[in-house]
Order: C-alpha cells, then structure tokens, then sequence
C-alpha cells in the first residue's frame, strides 16, 4: 500500500521536474530528462502493478478490476529461464518488485514487462503474456514520425482493455500530458487501442483534463489509475528534444 | 596514507556578503578545476563563464615557507552567454571543463568550453614593453606627420608582468546537444569533445571542421534509452579513448578500427546487483565522470555512490569499487526531490595511481589508498582552515550511537557539495571546489 502512494508521490514529483525544466537556462537537458522518465515509467508501473488502496465504497466497483494478478500470474508470466518469484511474495515485493521481476539480467530496459503482467491479471482471466514482446514497446512502434494528437480519455472509465491491447497501454494516448504541458510536447507516437471508448477531442486541450478528472470521482488521487495508465513520459521526455 | 598537513587555506573566491553569510553570488561557482602538465599552474572556470589561473610561487630561500603557495596569475572571461535564436534557448556560459595543453615554450594554451563551443587560450606574459613609436606619442594618439623630423627604431623597456590571455581559436556549431567533455590526444595535435549523443574529433588548426567520431543518436529519439557522460582520449595510445554512459557502461573505442566508432571494441560493464534495485537504480548508476590512471592500465568510474576502477584488461567486473557515501543509499527518495541524485561528482588519480580521491556533501571529500585499503574523510571549510592545521578526519554517524565529533546522516548539508576536485600531476597538492571556494591542500613532508 505504502508502496503505492511512494510510487505515486514519486510520479508527481517526477512530472513536476520535467515540467519545470522547460524554463530552465540553458535548455532542457537532455540527460536528466532521461533519468527523471526512467524514474517515471518505473513509479507508474510499480502504481498500477501494486495492490490498490483499500477501497473506499464509490471506488470499490472500479478497484475490483484492476486487483492485483494472482501470483503465479506474474510469476507465469515471465521470461522463460528466470526463476519466479515465491507466489506469496510477487504482490508484496515493494516497488522493486513488480518491475524487477519482469527484468532478467541482460533486458535491463525491459520495463515494460511488469505492466503487461500485470495489466494481464488485472483483466482477470487473461492470459499471461510473454515477457519480452513488449520490451521495445516504445521503439518498434515508431512509424509515425510527425505528432499525433490522441483524443481524450472520457472522464467515465470504461471497463479494463481485454488483454488483447495490452500491447498499446505504453504507447496509449497521452491526452492528459499534452493538457498538462501544454503545446510544447508534441511528437507523441502511439495509435489508437481498438475498442478503447473515446471521446472526441476538440482543438483546445482542457487544460483541467487531469484535475477533472480526479474531480470526476470523489476520494480519487490525482494522478489517478486512468491518467497514469495514458501517460507516455517516455515520449513526451524525449522527443520534446 | 599520507595525512594532509600544512593546510593553506585558499579562499579566492570569498561569499558575497549582500544578506547572509551563507549566500553567495552564482556566477562564482566554480565548475572545473585542472592542474596544467607540470603541476605549476591551475586552472578554474565557475558558472559566470570566466577563468581564473593560479601559479605556483617559485620556491625561495629567502621565505621557505612560502614555497609552493598558489596565487591568481591570470584572470579572463572566457565565454559569454549567447542566445540560440532559432531554439529561442540560452547557451550558458558556465565552463564545463577545462584541458590544459602541454607547454613547449613561454606561452601556455588551455582548451575551456562551456555548452556549446570550445575555445582555445593562449595565456603569455608579457613584461616589456615598446616605446618609441614615430608616428604615434606614448599615449598612442598619433603625431602630426608634418612634426616628425628624425627616425628613431622603438626599443622595449621592461614593464610590470602583465600576463595576457587571447582566445587563437573558437571551435563552434558542432554540437547539437550539451557538451560534457574535452580531452586532449596524446597526438597533441587532435582532441575530442563530447556531448550526450556524439563525439566529435578536432584538429586544433582548423575550427571550421570536426570529424563525428560517436554518434549514439537513434533514428526515432522515442528509442533513445542512454547518453553519454564522459570521454577522455587514453593518455598514451593517440588511438584509443573511452566514453561512459548514463546505464553505467564504459565504452573503450579504437579509431584505427573505422571512422565511426559506434562499434566498441571493449565494453565494460558490471551486472547489477538485485537486491538493490529500487525506482533510482538507474539514475545512480548513471557514471559522471571517467579517467583513464597516469599509467593507462586502469579506468576510474565514478556514478553516484561509488568509485570503480576498472582494469582494461578485464570488461565483465570492476577491479575495485569504493563506496563514498553508502548511507545516502536509504536516502534515495530526498535526494531525488532535491535533484542532488543528480549532482555529477568527479574523480582523480593522483600522481602515482595508488590513492584516488573523489568529492561528497557537507563539503566532504574522500580519499581511497588503493594499496592499503584505507580511506579517509575530510573536510574543506573555514572553520578548519587554519595555516598549518592538519586536517581531522571526519566521519559520518550511520545509525545508532553519535560519537561526539561524528555527524549525522540528517544533519548533512547537501547544498555543500564537492563536484570538482584536481590533483598535482607529481606531488601530493590537491585543489578541492567548494561551491565559489577553492581550497588547496598541500601534503609537507618534512
């Protein structure tokens, strides 16, 4: 639990420093902006992988979805050759965990693995995916070259992607980072997940997109579930150069 | 392990006074500090772009106790800030490093980039002076023609030394990114500059060109996942140098094997260690700084809680890790909210290769005998500044019981840290950068 509101707490402060780097003198430098994004990827999947919050009762509908993946999900889940984890111990590893897990000695960028385990055992039945098929999730994506602008979340959270769209979560929309810092991310590649509900989005960003929805549903974080699931920091960090 | 006596306390650059004490302008901030070949000059630049050369007093009879004090002898301003038009971006000013040159007559030549451009200075001496001009007076207005009646040759007079610095060559426009690094061949003819994506390769004579030598730059920069941090050419192979990375790996590249040397042809890199893994495990095994020891055998990789030596010889494990500051490793959140997880520290050899030193917080740095296994912890403030004082060891309580001289974890001061420090090529003299101070130590064996 703890390790959860860590992670969170470690995500804002990690958008804030990429945000106030835009002013800084000098320009935005690169190499920190790396690290901060490493730190930041790493804070998300640790916050969507971990337990939730004991669930308040307005929450409670939308927390059973995304409960943890039974252990021997994750533990199925990984790489073939890397011994898993004892079942009682995945859930509970604390932050390192979930990430590590997924990371064999040599795939050392392979983060994206602890998400989809895990978002393959929030959909409850789906199948454990294989490890390293999302390892270069950001990279081999990368067709379109020019920004793309995605369509805002609606503030309703739909029911979790089937697991067949697992593989889009880390390239998923990043509306909401766009209305956080405005215009000067661009360049966010990622399409669409088929089946994903989508609200047209109008030229203007809101820039309340994030604040709304947090709003949207009481005892909420701000950061909360769906705005972390869309973020791209790995993106928007590295192409604003 | 030698201890370090005779303290002689350096404060060039004292805080400004305009509220408190603790408060100091930033321009002053040294950011680099280089001994030059011999020892007998020492270079600093801070962040307001300017440098400032210290000179050995030569040693004299007369008073033998001033042997060996350093005083300035040179100071210039060695880069502007500019303005990035098309970026609409400021280019800094500070000074990232300094490299000396080695001296082959009267004038000395350092290189100093800051960002984005790397400049080439000649420092001379001048102490005479021509007087006699015919066609101008001693002001320098020029006489009326018509009121020359005689001829005279100028002759030079000795004048008080005045020591001039002029930029020979301005090396620009070849670095989309920021530079990190600048090192000077062996060739003497060649140096390299760095920044977190490429490397480029100069000809001191010729500024308009610059050959890529590294480019790590991905097509698609959504791919990007490491930047370079360091690079330093090997100190006698002209062909050879090395490059370290933010994921904590050190490249050693060959130049005779291609043009582009994207291709190492060793690759140094220690597996990490599992049960340390947390959310800032990449960002501190991120190595700030890399140098090759005076021998050439050996690597020095500094990320930001360790010191590694690395044997050439041997890619798969460091020879030797030192731990700086292990405590601040529960401290790892703080610090990366602080943005000190950050901070790049640097690290030296001393002359011989046997003791390495590198710099911490508090104003702390550390020195690693590599052949006796003792370290030792000191401090560089004005507290303990007196002339001739030694210099207590200093030590951090981790847990427990606080002996009565040891300090806290907690009660660290993290806005006091030693990034730069710099070690006399042949004797035991070290330069130690303590934000807009400098302190220089000299070991008197008697």
């Amino acid at each position: 639990m703890e390790f959860k509101l860590e992670a969170h707490r470690i995500v804002s402060i990690s958008l804030g420093k990429i945000y106030s780097a835009r002013g800084q003198r000098g320009g935005l430098k690169l190499h920190k902006n790396l690290l901060v994004s490493l730190v930041l990827r790493s804070a998300r999947q640790v916050y969507l992988s971990e337990p939730c919050c004991p669930p308040e009762p307005p929450a409670a509908p939308r927390a059973l979805p995304e409960e943890p993946p039974p252990p021997c999900a994750a533990a199925a889940a990984w790489a073939p050759g890397e011994p898993p984890p004892p079942p009682d111990e995945a859930p509970r590893g604390g932050p390192r965990r979930p990430g590590a897990d997924c990371e064999s000695a040599r795939a050392r960028r392979c983060c994206c693995c602890g998400c989809c385990c895990c978002e393959a055992g929030g959909g409850g039945a789906a199948p454990p995916l294989p490890c390293c098929s999302r390892k270069r999730g950001a990279g081999e994506r990368g067709q379109a070259g020019s920004p793309v602008k995605k369509p805002r979340r609606e503030a309703e959270e739909p029911p979790p992607p089937p697991p067949g769209e697992q593989e889009d979560m880390e390239t998923g929309n990043v509306a909401n980072l766009i209305s956080i810092f405005g215009s000067s991310f661009s360049g966010l590649l990622g399409k669409d997940p088929p089946g994903r509900r989508r609200a047209p989005r109008d030229g203007g960003e809101a820039a309340a997109a994030a604040p709304a929805e947090a709003a949207a549903e009481p005892g909420q974080i701000c950061c909360d579930e769906p705005v972390l699931r869309t973020l791209n920091p790995w993106s928007t960090a590295i192409v604003a150069f | 392990m030698k201890c370090f006596s005779r303290y002689l306390p350096y404060l060039f650059r004292p805080p400004s006074t305009i509220l408190s004490s603790s408060c100091h302008a930033e321009a002053d901030i040294i950011s680099t500090v280089e001994f030059n070949h011999t020892g007998e000059l020492l270079a600093t630049g801070d962040k307001g772009g300017r440098v400032v050369i210290f000179q050995r007093e030569q040693e004299s009879k007369q008073q033998p106790q001033r042997r060996g004090e350093y005083n300035v002898y040179s100071t210039f301003q060695s880069h502007e800030p500019e303005f990035d038009y098309l970026k609409s971006l400021e280019i800094e000013e500070k000074i990232n490093k300094i490299r000396w040159l080695p001296q082959h007559n009267a004038a000395c030549f350092l290189l100093s980039t800051n960002d984005k451009t790397v400049k080439l200075w000649k420092v001379s001496e001048r102490d005479k002076r021509p007087e006699g001009y015919n066609l101008k007076d001693e002001d320098g207005r020029l006489r009326d023609p018509s009121m020359i009646t005689t001829l005279r040759v100028p002759v030079l007079r000795p004048m008080d030394l005045m020591v001039e610095a002029t930029p020979r060559r301005v090396f620009a426009n070849a670095h989309t990114y920021h530079i990190n690094s600048i090192s000077v061949n062996s060739d003497y003819e060649t140096y390299m500059s760095a920044d977190d994506l490429r490397i480029n390769l100069w000809n001191f004579e010729i500024t308009n060109q610059s050959f890529n030598i590294v480019d790590i730059k991905p097509a698609n920069m959504e791919e990007l996942t490491e930047v370079i941090t360091a690079a330093e050419f090997h100190p006698h192979h002209c062909n050879t140098f090395v490059y370290s990375s933010s994921k904590g790996t050190i490249r050693l590249c060959d130049m005779r094997a291609s043009a582009l040397c994207d291709r190492h042809a060793k690759f140094f890199e220690e597996p990490e260690d599992p049960s340390n893994r947390s959310f800032f495990s990449e960002i501190i095994s991120s190595i700030s700084d890399v140098k090759f020891s005076h021998s050439g055998r050996y690597v020095m990789t500094r990320d930001y809680l360790t010191v590694k030596v690395w044997d050439l010889n041997m890619e798969n494990r460091p020879m030797e890790t030192y731990q700086v500051h292990d405590y601040l490793r529960s401290k790892l959140c703080s610090l990366y909210e602080n943005d000190c997880i950050f901070d790049k520290f640097e690290c030296v050899w001393n002359g011989s290769d046997s003791v390495i030193m590198t710099g911490s917080y508090n104003n702390f740095f550390r020195m690693f005998d590599r052949n006796t296994k003792r370290d030792v912890t000191l401090e560089a403030s004005r507290e303990n500044s007196k002339p001739r004082a030694i210099l207590k060891p200093r030590k951090v309580c981790v847990g427990g019981k606080r002996r009565k001289d040891e300090i806290s974890v907690d009660s660290l001061d993290f806005s006091k840290k030693i990034l730069h420090t710099a070690w006399h090529p042949s004797e035991n003299i070290i330069a130690v950068a303590a934000t807009n101070n400098l302190y220089i130590f000299q070991d008197k064996v008697n």
